[in-house]
């Protein structure tokens, strides 16, 4: 019985501590940015309104890219679970990542999500929430599971504001407000030196993306890549398209002339592969950027919403400028 | 003779009764995520004293609402697919015929990928997609039952054909749809759905399936003789007594009904419609009265095994069941129509 009263005793000591913990990081928050204290955190994700009362301790990504931003807030402590990556993880992350289990290599079933027991879910793509995968948001919202949806992946032209408010979103639900200011700051410096680098120009280039398909090729419309290239000052020759990937014909792409064109690498095709296609395409290699083998290869991870956009958009501006 | 028919056909449904009991069994005990067998006892234990369901643990809700509801939607559809397929073999006397012969799952599929490629009918809340298939669904048979319709009266010959005929247009603008979205994030989404997949199932949505086949078997039990006579020959049929054009128009009204509700809930699942009837004629002769229920209990055993599959080979990912269905009753199948002398 004593034994008992003992163990009572040191779990509410416990509880007591974390509890004070928390009061003590939310008054933090309300110095820094007048949120009101320990009042649920509320925030707007697309049409879903998410309500934080605890930040979460059992988050489970899904999709590359919002994998790299927890990973990149140092939040792997509060990580149960990872899935579905597109490529490898950010070398910077890798130590990290592999601390956190990884359930499935696409999308895990309800089953094995609800066993790894999470308390948020965290989805780059709305595909994470279907029947075969984790299940609708709805349904996870009765199983207790708050789930919050990357909102820059998922509208048409996002902008670099968009991806860094999703950033700053699970910084406030992780209570790591500060570490998502930094992120942002460092992303933004990044992209602003390597903007200096584009030389003042009279036409824009123009660029042609080339994502995959042979009979028709799939291209890049108003996506983020097209973002970045029209960061960079360049002219996306299918950017005028009003969703985010579209299949074009080659017909129009010859027509259109590009002087570079990024070559998307993912999958079973290799970059290899997608060059000697265009270069024996009776029509395509014709045109500029294939005749002086303008090529710039943006990993598939790099071309999603989240913290590799420097990378990517650095890549872009040396590819479409660099060395002339 | 007759007294060891009798003894055959009970046996039969004994045997099948336990099958069905051991699949279902197997059903809550297996999953992606590795629950011991007493867990699962001790659930159902715990419910029947009164257990709520806001005090259950992960584990319980992993079997009570998540392999439970599917297990019971995998029992349902299989025996109602069943059911429509030997209804729909009956009604256009042809064998390759099964539930979508009339169009119910392209059009159905038009109703899906619209909302979940460009998101109509949003209105409808989280039965946006079963909404629009269902709506899709019954939109099609209507469209064939007034294509095939000639001075009042349905040729079958004309009802296949413009079954046919709108299935190719309603594929072509599904197949528009997706190819207008390349790299959409609903189109992995779509292609499950059109593939059929069981893992929707929910238990407070389960009794609109349920009592859909249920009602719908008991009318077709209740016209077996009907189905027997209507598969002889029209003149046969109209001198012993039947009017085949109203009891043809009731038959495609009830199997649609069903078939459209399992659509809606189940996407487009192939091949039990098709392949379970002729099983059970293989089994049992062609007399309705043994054939229904013999392939309802055929077809509910067939796709919770299917299911099961469906659950296990890829873990912890999921495989639309739709593809088990075919990959593994093809083969059984044609082993089957191989061993026996079987013709419809």
């Amino acid at each position: 019985m004593r034994k008992v009263a003992f163990l009572l005793m040191f779990v509410l000591l416990l509880a007591a501590c974390q509890a004070e913990e928390t009061v003590q990081e939310g008054s933090q928050a309300a110095a820094e940015e007048q949120t009101v204290e320990n009042e649920p955190i509320k925030i707007t994700n697309g049409e879903e309104e998410i309500i934080i009362e605890e930040s979460p301790q059992r988050a489970i990504t899904m999709n590359q890219h919002v994998t790299e931003v927890m990973l990149a807030l140092g939040l792997q402590d509060q990580m149960v679970g990872t899935a579905y990556l597109d490529d490898s993880i950010h070398p910077d992350y890798k130590e990290a990542y592999e601390s956190v289990p990884v359930l499935a290599d696409a999308y895990p079933s309800k089953e094995t999500v609800l066993e790894a027991n999470p308390d948020f879910i965290y989805a780059g793509w709305p595909s994470a929430f279907q029947n075969e995968a984790a299940g609708s948001r709805e349904e996870l919202k009765e199983f207790g599971i708050t789930t919050y949806l990357h909102e820059s992946s998922n509208m048409v032209h996002p902008e670099l504001d968009n991806v860094f408010q999703d950033i700053r979103n699970i910084g406030t639900i992780f209570k790591e407000e500060e570490a998502a200011e930094s992120l942002i700051t460092d992303m933004s410096e990044r992209i602003e030196a390597a903007k200096r680098k584009v030389p003042e120009q009279e036409e824009p280039k123009k660029v042609f993306v080339y994502d995959s398909g042979e009979d028709a090729p799939t291209t890049a419309t108003q996506n983020f890549l097209n973002t970045l290239i029209e960061e960079a000052g360049a002219d996306n020759i299918f950017g005028d398209i009003e969703k985010g990937w579209a299949s074009v014909n080659w017909e129009d792409t010859a027509k259109a002339n590009p002087d570079e064109i990024i070559i998307i690498d993912y999958g079973d095709t290799s970059v290899e592969d997608k060059i000697a296609f265009l270069e024996e395409h009776p029509v395509m290699q014709k045109v500029k950027a294939v005749k002086e083998a303008e090529y710039t290869v943006i990993p598939l991870s790099e071309a999603a919403e989240g913290i590799r956009a420097p990378e990517a958009f650095e890549k872009i501006v040396n590819g479409i400028y660099g060395d002339k | 003779m007759k007294h060891n028919r009798a003894f055959y056909r009970s046996s039969l449904f004994f045997l099948l009764a336990i099958c069905i009991g051991a699949a279902a069994i197997a059903s809550l005990m297996l999953g992606s995520a590795s629950i011991p067998a007493r867990d699962v006892v001790s659930l159902f234990w715990r419910v029947a004293n009164g257990l709520s369901s806001t005090e259950m643990s992960v584990t319980d809700h992993i079997i009570w609402n998540l392999r439970l509801p599917r297990t019971i939607l995998a029992l349902t559809v299989g025996a109602g697919l069943a059911i429509v397929g030997v209804a729909i073999q009956a009604l256009v006397k042809n064998p390759l015929a099964d539930p979508y012969i009339l169009g119910i799952s392209s059009g159905a599929s038009v109703g899906a990928t619209l909302v979940i490629l460009a998101g109509a009918f949003s209105f409808l809340g989280v039965y946006a997609v079963s909404g629009a298939a269902f709506i899709g669904a019954l939109l099609t048979v209507i469209l064939v039952y007034m294509l095939a319709q000639e001075r009042f009266r349905i040729s079958v010959t004309r009802l296949l054909l413009s079954g046919v005929a709108v299935s190719m247009i309603f594929s072509a603008v599904t197949s528009f749809l997706v190819m207008t979205n390349p790299r959409a994030e609903g189109i992995q989404t779509a292609l499950y759905w059109m593939m059929g997949s069981l893992a929707g199932a929910k238990l407070e949505q389960l009794w609109i399936p349920v009592l859909s086949v249920i009602l719908g078997y008991l009318f077709l039990h209740h016209s077996f003789r009907s189905m027997n006579v209507l598969i002889t020959d029209d003149t046969t049929a109209r001198s012993l007594g039947l009017k085949t054009g109203t009891f043809r128009m009731l038959l495609i009204v009830v199997t649609a009904l069903i078939t459209g509700v399992l659509v809606a809930v189940s996407g487009a699942i192939g091949f039990v419609g098709l392949m379970i009837p002729h099983m059970a004629r293989i089994i049992v002769g062609p007399d309705h009265k043994i054939l229904l229920p013999i392939s309802a209990m055929l077809g509910a055993v067939f796709m919770v095994i299917a299911d099961i599959t469906a659950r296990l080979v890829i873990a912890p990912e999921e495989l639309p069941v739709g593809i088990v269905t075919a990959i593994c009753g093809g083969p059984f199948f044609i082993w089957l129509l191989r061993r026996s002398h079987y013709t419809v």
